[in-house]
């Protein structure tokens, strides 16, 4: 009886990942010994600045005098601010990304889940853009933009465009364009995640449900797409929050909000209201702030759209 | 009339085999044009993804012409531009190069440490706190960070990372502005501990009844056994450190203090002139990453399917 109970405890020591060894004084020093440079790393640069941050979105402060308490002041200064309006505006049409990098991400998948030949080639392929810089690929993008550029050539080659001008330099199309760039540069980065969750769908079901008779377009809608939900699901979230905060793309491509603030996004005011040249920390903070807000609940709401990535539903 | 019943099975036989075979044909024909538009659409797919680095390696090796024009072979051959950039009269260009390799080489060893080291005791000690610490790291990895930018900034000034005293002193110190803010990586803390966890506890028992101190352990057995984790890790982390701008391009007021992408950038405003060169800049940003990714990728894309399930 104690043996078993003994043997069950192990066990359940074993679950927990814990070991045979007791919790003494001297092993949790050295516990702690272990993991005290990367939590005091932590604490600085990622604790501290969602405390300090949020504080500093109800003071006034420029680094040289101490903050100062203002309440809702930058809150009122915020929503007063057409500016930041228009910034949020565009960080929420920002989200017509998701949808469209999805579906194409997981076409992409199914297309390179295939056993042909070389298909390695294809797969590393579309994950080049992913591993390069936004530095370097918004550079890339601005001169492909250009006036006489390759995507005007094509774009008027297809009767899609008429009179040659710089996408970039439109205020109708500026927004657009770069969210074609996030487009073009995240489809290899979701591919692959799809592809992991291709891989997790047991093939004995697809290939039973073609023994018994289903069509290709029943085995994609009825056992594909319910074993891709938990995937489908982790990655429109990770895209809508990144394109609720989207930034760095903007920052490259249209800086400033170019042409005439129709690329201002949110981060991208709360960011000039810091660095631009006023160094108004409280204010930017408080924008920093919504934007966070914002981003939580869009990761809600997706939860809900997408049913908790329940596979059962 | 014995000649009727035989042949007439043997006929039918025949004639299913027959049908049979065509059946077979035709899937294979039927396979084979599938696998042909499969091919069509995966090379138009692969041409819009590699155009664009393809058309700034080829106008990167043009001297003159008409810059922005869509071309697929160069017009003209010179390697003037990549000179131009090398000789580093308009630019510190090897400055810059060398910005980078010591801030990627300072960002992978600091990072891949201190998680290797922290996942250690979450994966395999127990201690109070344990799952405490465990939560809070979880919920900050969900919680956005948007004023992570603007109090780091304040942090780093505070802690005086950007004093001006000795040169030596200033350079250290600035690369420490750079790497410090992203050396604590919650992901990788989370892909080690996972990894940590598919150790068998057996392993590290026998070791400490054989008296061996728990670094020891760390360093024989499960540094090894994770070895697969922490490459995958490392070359996430140098393509990180590698790629990042942003931060730097905020923090640092001395521009040779820059890393590569973040004065590729800074050139692409003060140099507009020779739109050639900065390509010539673009192209040689790409390559080390390219090589990495290659190198590496097998590790890579495990480190980034671990990142997801994990």
């Amino acid at each position: 009886m104690t043996a078993k109970r003994r043997r069950v405890s192990r066990r359940e020591q074993h679950r927990r990942g814990g070991t045979g060894a007791s919790v003494t004084v001297r092993n949790t020093l050295i516990a702690y010994a272990f993991m005290l440079p990367f939590l005091v790393l932590l604490v600085v640069y990622h604790t501290w600045p969602v405390v300090f941050g949020t504080y500093l979105a109800f003071t006034e402060y420029n680094i040289i005098s101490p903050p100062k308490w203002v309440g809702l002041a930058n809150f009122r200064e915020l929503f007063a601010d057409e500016q930041f309006w228009s910034g949020l505006r565009n960080s929420l049409k920002y989200v017509l990304v998701v949808p469209v990098i999805q579906v194409i991400s997981i076409l992409v998948a199914l297309l390179v889940n295939r056993p042909l030949k070389g298909i390695g080639f294809f797969r590393t392929a579309y994950y080049v853009p992913v591993v390069t810089s936004f530095a370097v690929v918004g550079l890339i993008w601005s001169w492909l933009y250009k006036q006489g550029g390759a995507v005007n050539s094509l774009l008027m080659a297809l009767g899609l465009m008429h009179g040659d001008h710089s996408l970039l330099d439109s205020p109708a199309t500026a927004l657009f364009a770069v969210m074609f760039v996030t487009l073009w540069k995240g489809i290899g980065y979701y591919m692959v995640l799809y592809l992991a969750g291709l891989q997790g769908i047991s093939p004995e079901l697809e290939e039973a449900a073609v023994i018994d008779g289903a069509t290709r377009a029943q085995v994609f809608w009825n056992i594909t797409l319910p074993g891709l939900r938990p995937t489908i699901l982790v990655c429109s979230l990770l895209s809508t929050i990144s394109a609720v905060k989207v930034f760095e793309e903007l920052y490259v491509m249209t800086p400033n909000g170019y042409p005439a603030g129709s690329t201002y996004s949110a981060l991208m005011y709360s960011f000039s209201k810091a660095f631009g040249g006023d160094f108004n920390f409280g204010l930017a903070a408080a924008a920093s702030m919504v934007v966070a807000v914002v981003s939580i609940l869009f990761g809600l709401l997706n939860f809900r759209l997408t049913r908790g990535g329940r596979t059962d539903a | 009339m014995p000649e009727t019943s035989l042949p007439q099975e043997v006929l039918q036989r025949d004639r299913h085999a027959q049908v049979a075979a065509r059946l077979k044909v035709a899937r294979r024909r039927r396979q084979g044009l599938r696998n042909l538009v499969a091919y069509a659409v995966l090379t138009v797919i692969a041409l819009i993804m590699l155009y664009p680095f393809y058309w700034t390696l080829i106008t990167s090796l043009e001297p003159t012409g008409n810059i922005y024009e869509v071309k697929l072979l160069p017009r003209s051959f010179s390697l003037r531009n990549y000179a131009e950039m090398f000789s580093g009269t308009t630019v510190p260009f090897w400055r810059l190069i060398m910005n980078s390799v010591v801030i990627c080489a300072l960002g992978v060893t600091l990072t891949t440490t201190l998680a290797t080291l922290a996942a250690y005791p979450l994966a395999k000690m127990r201690f109070p706190g344990r799952d405490l610490i465990f939560y809070a790291i979880l919920i900050l990895m969900v919680l956005p960070n948007e004023a992570g930018l603007i109090v780091n900034y304040i942090t780093t000034i505070k802690l005086g990372l950007l004093q001006q005293t000795s040169p030596a002193a200033d350079m250290i110190r600035q690369y420490l502005a750079v790497v410090l803010p992203g050396a604590a990586s919650i992901v990788g803390l989370f892909l080690l501990r996972q990894a940590y966890l598919g150790v068998p506890l057996e392993l590290i028992e026998a070791a400490r009844i054989d008296g061996a101190p728990e670094l020891t352990i760390w360093r024989r057995i499960m540094l090894p056994l994770a070895l697969p984790t922490i490459a995958a890790f490392a070359i996430l982390e140098f393509v990180a450190y590698w790629n990042s701008f942003l931060w730097a391009r905020i923090m640092l007021p001395d521009k040779n203090m820059l890393p590569l992408s973040a004065g590729l950038l800074e050139l692409s405003g003060t140099f507009s002139t020779n739109s050639r060169a900065v390509m010539a800049g673009a192209v040689i940003t790409i390559i080390p990453i390219l090589v990495v990714f290659l190198m590496g990728q097998k590790y890579f894309m495990k480190g980034l399917e671990g990142a997801v399930k994990g």
